[in-house]
């Protein structure tokens, strides 16, 4: 499998990372050794757009499937992102606290959010996507999206 | 004073966004409020069309450039018309060090948005008079 899956529509091309896994909302899980690293997909950076602020749970914080673990400030809206696995934050991105314009730049590398210590990565990894899954579902919302314009 | 020199500034054009418009209601303010015999404006617009005396404007004197977003439109503009971009400012970065004047709206911003256009508004001033005593156009 390649490294990226790409998607181009008009001038955009959205990049699906093939080494990790997403939720419906976009943010995606990598695992490694038992910590979860999670941050926003290609497509959720761009559709959101350039990112003033991101505010991350501090380390420590426990956090359930599905329960924020961020929220991101953009010139055009704010979001909440869902965590996409269960467990305990044990680190976040410094960046994220005066240049979170990072995620806009490098949203697979260095715009990671904030890595988790896994309370059962199995099964959560069962509910979110697989990266060729993740990017059907966000190829039909970006076309959904360019028709409603 | 050199009547002749003042700072030209360039704001966003961006129409329907929200920093564009933070961006023109700091330029209005600067040139109509705080330094209306230093600053002229100079519409990006016109410089896209290559109008000869906006070109001059930003070719003779220093420019501010203000851009909405990362593509600094109002930043190129100024170099593609001969200019010098003398001082740049990025809504964004603005706006990270103003937390607290959140900007919404369009047409008409709303609260946190005026007041992030006058932070900026009154930033923009300061650069200007420092601008103006670079350039040994302010009296001693």
């Amino acid at each position: 499998m390649p490294e990226f899956l790409e998607y181009n529509l008009d001038k955009f091309v959205f990049r699906v990372a093939t080494d990790r896994h997403y939720n419906a909302n976009g943010v995606w899980a990598k695992e490694e050794n038992g910590r979860v690293s999670v941050g926003l997909s290609d497509f959720l950076q761009q559709r959101s757009g350039d990112i003033a602020f991101a505010d991350v749970l501090e380390p420590g914080t426990p956090v359930g499937f599905g329960e924020e673990i961020a929220t991101i400030e953009t010139i055009k809206v704010d979001i909440s992102l869902p965590s996409p696995v269960a467990g305990t934050v044990v680190e976040t991105n410094p960046d994220m606290e005066m240049e979170p314009e990072v995620i806009n730049q490098d949203p697979y590398g260095g715009g990671w959010v904030a890595i988790i210590e896994a309370s059962d990565w199995p099964a959560d990894q069962a509910q979110l996507l697989a990266p060729q899954a993740y990017y059907e579902h966000m190829k039909a919302e970006a076309e959904e999206e360019a028709e409603n314009l | 004073m050199n009547q002749d020199k003042k700072v030209v500034i360039v704001p966003c054009s961006g129409i329907g966004k929200t920093y564009g418009t933070v961006s023109r209601e700091a330029a209005y303010e600067v040139i109509e409020d705080l330094r209306p015999e230093q600053a002229q404006l100079v519409a990006l617009s016109l410089l896209v069309l290559g109008d000869d005396d906006a070109r001059l404007a930003v070719a003779q004197n220093p420019a501010i450039a203000i851009d909405g977003c990362k593509l600094a439109c109002a930043s190129k503009m100024v170099t593609e018309s001969g200019g010098t971009v003398a001082q740049e400012y990025a809504v964004l970065d603005v706006y990270r060090r103003y937390r607290q004047f959140k900007p919404r709206g369009i047409a008409e911003l709303n609260e946190g948005g005026l007041q992030l256009a006058h932070a900026l508004a009154e930033e923009i001033a300061a650069s200007v008079d420092e601008l103006l005593a670079d350039e040994g156009g302010q009296d001693a």
